[in-house]
């Protein structure tokens, strides 16, 4: 009778456990998902801190632009940027 | 060899001083609606850099169906930058064609498009149909189950057209079904006659922009006041946009680059609720509001009828538009163009929604 107990306790245990046993190797199955992006964490920082200096020098380059559009409005506003037709020659 | 002695060196043999002179007297006009000048430039740019990125994935990408998959996954796991370079081939695809929606949707609110510019409207329709088409096209090259379902159905769709439908669909198809020769044929349409056309209408396009010049928008017209030289000064502004542009395109490419979908499988059933890529989703959305059967007819070839007529009414705006070529208001004319854009807007976002 105590083994009976026992017995159908383990019969029990390994009746349950078969679907997650099932449910485990299923997963071998699955297509494996293709890493679009380096993985490893070394590659990640670089890639990363190669990002940010790549937006260093792009507001770099704006406000160079930024500089030179300010001193281009500033030198039309005066109007010295017009040729004279009429400006005499050196000969 | 000095600056100046190269600069003499092409003076004595090429006159570039009318062209100088030519650069110096383009203007714009200078107004409150003056940011959509930009958007023209800014799509050209993302397109150069498709082109740039599109010429190095070919270096490595298989245009036959039994490698190509495998290529693009050789392509992001084991090429150096492989993957950023797809991903930023893949992203500038997104943002150039939105940046094209917003040329396209921007010029025909303002009615860009009115007396003497219509030919310049029909060159950019043209561009914008070539531009859907390397989307279509380049997605394909994917040849995973989504791209291969996606042009199953928009293959099949333009079939449904009367009389030439047969036709256009075993062109684009190279064959009755969509097949490993689709993949080649879409690859030289991708790699090869699109670029060409492209090209011809993109100098077309500009030459007729140059030739003309700005347009302004009928309201404003006798209130400009203020233009400033293309030369330099838009020419900057121009380049500070093209930067910001590249900026967020590469940052996007570098914090989400696109996965890779399972291999296409020619003989198994399309994946669940399946969408295409969003510039289509207005029309398949607009392809479920109409029932399969109406009274009788073949329901999708009657949306595709109606779709067809919508889109040649888009075209032909310009020369049906007359009191805009007068430089009266047209205020029902108006109304076509918010409908047009309000019409993307909102079945795209249903599209995407849903």
């Amino acid at each position: 009778m105590f083994t009976a107990k026992i017995f159908n306790k383990w019969i029990r245990y390994i009746i349950f456990s078969l679907p997650l046993l099932f449910f485990n190797t299923i997963i071998l199955w699955a297509d494996e998902k293709i890493e679009v992006f380096p993985s490893t964490p070394y590659d990640k920082f670089i890639i990363y801190q190669v990002l940010i200096i790549f937006w260093l020098g792009i507001i770099g380059l704006i406000v160079i632009l930024k500089m030179k559009l300010k001193e281009i409005e500033r030198i039309q506003s005066m109007g010295i940027d017009k040729e004279e037709k009429d400006i005499p020659f050196l000969d | 060899m000095s600056y100046r002695r190269l600069k003499n060196w092409f003076d004595e043999r090429y006159d570039f001083e009318e062209i100088r002179s030519l650069t110096k007297q383009k203007v714009v006009p200078v107004h409150k609606y003056g940011i959509l000048y930009y958007t023209g430039g800014l799509t050209l740019f993302l397109f150069i850099l498709q082109f740039i990125t599109g010429m190095v994935l070919a270096f490595y990408y298989v245009p036959y169906h039994e490698q190509a998959h495998k290529s693009i996954i050789e392509i992001v796991t084991k090429l150096n930058m492989g993957w950023f370079f797809r991903s930023l081939h893949h992203w500038g695809a997104q943002i150039a064609i939105l940046a094209l929606f917003i040329h396209v949707f921007g010029t025909l609110l303002v009615k860009a498009y009115r007396k003497p510019r219509e030919i310049i409207w029909v060159t950019g329709f043209i561009l914008l149909v070539i531009s859907i088409f390397f989307g279509l096209s380049g997605y394909f090259l994917l040849w995973d189950e989504r791209a291969f379902a996606a042009v199953r159905v928009a293959t099949g769709g333009a079939g449904n057209l009367p009389l030439i439908g047969g036709f256009i669909k075993s062109f684009l198809r190279g064959g009755i079904d969509v097949t490993g020769e689709t993949l080649t044929r879409f690859y030289a349409f991708h790699v090869c006659v699109l670029p060409l056309f492209t090209i011809f209408f993109i100098g077309l396009h500009g030459l007729l922009v140059q030739y003309h010049g700005m347009s302004v928008p009928i309201s404003l017209e006798k209130d400009i006041k203020k233009y400033e030289p293309f030369f330099p000064n838009v020419l900057y502004k121009d380049f500070i946009i093209w930067l910001i542009a590249l900026g967020l395109v590469v940052t996007i490419s570098v914090l989400f680059p696109p996965e890779i979908g399972k291999k296409a499988d020619p003989l198994a059933a399309p994946p669940e609720n399946i969408k295409p890529e969003w510039y289509f989703l207005f029309l398949f959305q607009t392809l479920k509001l109409f029932p399969g059967d109406i009274m009788g007819l073949n329901g999708e070839m009657i949306a595709i009828i109606l779709i067809s007529l919508g889109i040649l009414f888009f075209l032909l705006i310009p020369f049906l538009d007359r009191k805009s070529s007068r430089g009266e208001k047209s205020t029902l004319f108006t109304w076509i163009g918010i409908l047009y854009t309000a019409y993307f807007i909102i079945m795209t976002i249903i599209g995407f929604l849903t």
